[in-house]
């Protein structure tokens, strides 16, 4: 009976659901493309420098978009909708409203990273497209939010548990930073670098209270639900959560040490990383104490596998933040290439394989059709190896980068920089093998979606039978 | 946590709080700054008749920096001069004290920044002045920069044959040859917008840490006036052209912290008296006005170790300038600087001849260039 009903969900679910990972995917795949280009161009500063539309600065900036909101905004929306419709038992609403706002959610992404090629950008960080994009966007995320709070209202246990908790957070959480940044920074626009306060504060909560969230809540989802057993100390994780609601909004604003702004600001950004240590140790508490009880069965189940690695590299990279955050560390990393670091560490490292544990949990239960183990696991491999070999090179690099910059009687082009030059090189590699690694993976997940392309065509009546024959 | 709507105010209100200290908070203090003159007086008030700073960009800078972000610039480049406490951007010389809020108030896009893959940019226009040399960088990095990562951008100047107006000669070494460049008139945006970047003044909340005169060499007004001030007359007939080019060429070594200076100033300060404890004063000094050989010899190979200088101990290290890792000065400019510091700041002994500097190379050629002396080793040699 039980088994019916989830079917029924399920069913519900697949088109939108399969929609949402399908573009992810080619987010994705974009993203690592733009990588590559920015990276070679690091190495050889004359590649494609002929185009003005491929200038380092511009490249770089559509990756960045093109990873947050293309592969993080539908992989968001995939995993959210089909965890919190799986948790309440109830089936999605709405589902032509959802692909429309869907399609309008990727159409003003394409538009808007058109726009930063083409050069009409703004200066604000994580809010570089377009200012015309962004009703757009508000829009369509605004209908995809509300019918997956629809289905959440619909549940039939009126208890939620941490998985809840994250996901609804996110979800509630973009449109208000959204709305705060777009007010200081459209319509009340401030002068001088009070913009350059909120911008930031901006751009790095989308990371912390829009990406990680649903990465965490995930991960409390799918722990226990593979494993069969509870969450370790799970009456932590409520505390964990109200640490990352007050503490993250606060902690973000460190990297401006020494800026010109309100002293006070960045020295309270200061204490708050510190004091992050807190929500970062419930968290890894919960998922590697109940992990490493059944650490076999972890090993053998590639969702898990990618989940745990997910989880372990958010503890190891959070706790790396809280100390590049002092002072007297951040004073020699503040501007050097571990600002890279931070981000794939947290993108690549923890967000992204998360949730390709998660759509390879989700996606047969969805389709119906398995993914072949050896795939998964190819997928896997490479993509744990690219991502060891991206963050050590930007770890080291970033540590030469910043050392070397200290010492004023170095000459910057031919002595700080020449020195950094190999570490360009080891990411250039690095990103061609996440580049395939990320072909393999959409790969895997357009064969399950679409398991014979042609069939669908019969379909659709588009093909006729024998036609081909 | 089960009823959405108290869930959703509990975690829009920790957002509040936070978005109240910082982006709020920072506006009630910073939101309605004005331009102020560089002191205030005894009334903490603006004099009068006093230029107020920051000035507005001109029109053109302002189209220019549209451009810059248009081009992605700032996702290399910082605009922010760091406190002194939070890092050494004023000794590198990207600016004589800290960036300000103030400084920000008139700028369109205000990019302060967060990697520095290429140098700061706050006070470009204070260090380079010469139009021709951005241009260059612009279209061709490389061409002016052999080292630099910087991405070319052709796409902003037509490539000519022959010179006409407005063109900039681009030689090429391996073919002998040169190109002829007109820039566009985005380029033209871009350059005086990168001109315009300085925070050339002071504020009453902050003054310079190094002196102006230290980075405003190229200007000849006031070189001369201080020149004038240390009672030496360079245009006077009592010099002969020869020394009085060696002491200007010496005094701009001395000062000049991009490649192709010494960097002097940066450790020994602009009055030649060092920094009591750390860096030793080369005014009086005894190894300054005493032999010319050991002092060359420094100068080349650098000194490392305990040095006691007029009887004060030191301890630290000064590189060579003959060292390959920094931009290396040749003979004359090494002549030029020592003559410079040995006639300056009522120093006044005999001058040394790029000849002279040749001949100590020339004796030490088997020893590494970055192999620096100490004190010892050179006490030695003299005895």
């Amino acid at each position: 009976m039980k088994e019916n009903s989830e079917q029924v969900i399920d069913k519900s679910l697949k088109l939108a659901v399969c929609f949402f990972i399908a573009s992810a995917g080619l987010w994705l795949l974009a993203a690592a493309f733009f990588a590559y280009i920015a990276s070679a161009k690091l190495t050889d500063p004359f590649f494609l420098s002929s185009f003005e539309l491929f200038t380092y600065g511009k490249i770089k900036l559509a990756q960045a978009n093109a990873f947050v909101y293309g592969w993080g905004g539908n992989s968001i929306f995939a995993v959210t909708l089909w965890i919190v419709a799986r948790l309440a038992q109830a089936e999605a609403r709405g589902k032509v409203l959802l692909l429309f706002a869907g399609s309008i959610w990727n159409l003003a992404i394409t538009f808007g990273l058109l726009g930063i090629l083409d050069g009409h950008m703004t200066p604000h960080e994580m809010l570089e497209m377009p200012v015309e994009v962004w009703p757009a966007l508000f829009l369509s995320y605004g209908i995809i939010a509300t019918l997956i709070i629809v289905v959440h209202r619909s549940r039939r246990i009126k208890n939620t548990i941490a998985p809840q908790w994250f996901l609804l957070a996110s979800l509630l959480w973009f449109p208000m930073l959204f709305l705060i940044a777009w007010n200081g920074l459209e319509l009340n626009a401030a002068r001088g670098t009070v913009q350059s306060v909120l911008s930031m504060w901006f751009g790095q909560n989308v990371i912390w209270l829009w990406l990680t969230p649903v990465a965490l809540g995930s991960a409390y989802y799918i722990i226990p639900a593979i494993l069969g057993r509870p969450i370790d100390k799970y009456y932590l994780a409520v505390f964990g959560f109200w640490c990352i609601a007050s503490l993250a909004p606060w902690s973000v604003v460190h990297h401006l040490e020494g800026g010109p702004v309100p002293m006070w600001i960045p020295a309270i950004g200061t204490v708050m990383s510190i004091a992050m240590i807190f929500p970062i140790a419930v968290a890894s508490t919960n998922f590697h104490a109940t992990a490493f009880q059944d650490i076999n069965k972890v090993w053998n189940s590639l969702p898990l596998r990618f989940v745990i690695f997910g989880t372990l590299s958010y503890t190891i990279s959070s706790y790396i933040g809280v100390v590049f955050s002092l002072p007297a560390v951040a004073k020699i990393t503040q501007f050097s290439i571990i600002n890279e670091f931070h981000f794939n560490q947290r993108v690549y490292g923890f967000f992204s394989m998360i949730i390709f544990g998660m759509v390879y949990h989700m996606l047969p239960r969805i389709t119906g059709n398995e993914i072949a183990k050896s795939a998964k696991s190819f997928h896997f491999w490479t993509s744990a190896f690219g991502v060891l070999i991206l963050l050590l090179a930007y770890l080291i690099g970033g540590l030469t980068h910043g050392v070397l910059a200290q010492q004023p009687s170095l000459n910057w082009a031919s002595s700080v920089i020449s020195s950094v030059k190999p570490y360009f090189l080891i990411t250039e590699f690095a990103f061609i093998v996440l580049g395939f690694s990320q072909l393999v993976f959409v790969i895997n997940v357009w064969k399950a979606i679409m398991p014979s392309p042609f069939e669908l065509l019969y379909k659709l009546n588009l093909i006729k039978k024998g036609a081909i024959s | 946590m089960n009823n959405l709507l108290k869930f959703a105010t509990g975690i829009f209100l920790t957002l509040a709080v936070a978005w109240l200290a910082f982006v709020v908070g920072a506006r009630v203090q910073f939101g309605d700054l004005s331009p102020i003159s560089e002191s205030l007086d005894e009334d903490n008030e603006i004099p009068e008749d006093a230029d107020l700073f920051p000035m507005p960009q001109p029109g053109l800078a302002e189209l220019g920096s549209s451009e810059y972000l248009a081009l992605g610039c700032s996702t290399c480049h910082t605009q922010q001069v760091r406190m002194v406490e939070a890092g050494f951007d004023v000794e590198r010389g990207w600016g004589q004290r800290p960036s300000m809020a103030r400084d920000y108030i008139y700028q369109k896009h205000v990019m302060l920044g967060n990697t520095r893959i290429g140098p700061d940019l706050t006070n470009l226009g204070t260090r380079i002045l010469d139009t021709e040399w951005l241009h260059k960088h612009l279209f061709e990095p490389q061409a002016v920069v052999p080292e630099s990562v910087c991405p070319p951008s052709p796409f902003l100047y037509e490539q000519q044959e022959f010179s006409s107006d407005h063109t900039i000669e681009l030689f090429d070494e391996e073919n002998n040859s040169s190109r002829f460049l007109a820039p566009s008139s985005r380029a033209n945006r871009i350059v005086a917008y990168l001109q315009s970047l300085k925070q050339d003044y002071e504020l009453p909340e902050m003054a310079f840490i190094e002196e102006p005169e230290a980075i405003d060499l190229e200007d000849p007004s006031t070189s001369d006036s201080d020149l004038a001030t240390n009672g030496m007359d360079l245009e006077g007939s009592a010099l002969p052209t020869w020394l009085s080019q060696q002491l200007t060429s010496g005094k701009e070594i001395y000062s000049k912290l991009l490649p192709g200076g010494g960097m002097c100033v940066a450790c020994h300060q602009p009055n030649g008296q060092g920094l009591p404890g750390a860096f030793p004063p080369l005014a009086g000094s005894d190894w300054v006005l005493g032999d010319k050989e050991r002092l060359i010899k420094i100068s080349i190979h650098g000194l490392q170790g305990e040095i006691a200088v007029n009887g004060e101990k030191y301890v630290g290290q000064m590189q060579g300038f003959g060292q390959p890792l920094a931009s290396p000065l040749d003979d004359q400019q090494i002549a030029d600087v020592l003559t410079y510091i040995r006639n300056e700041w009522g120093n006044s002994v005999s001058s040394i001849s790029p000849e002279e500097v040749k001949a100590v190379r020339d004796s030490e050629k088997d020893r590494e260039l970055t192999s620096m002396w100490t004190a010892a080793e050179l006490n030695n040699f003299d005895n």
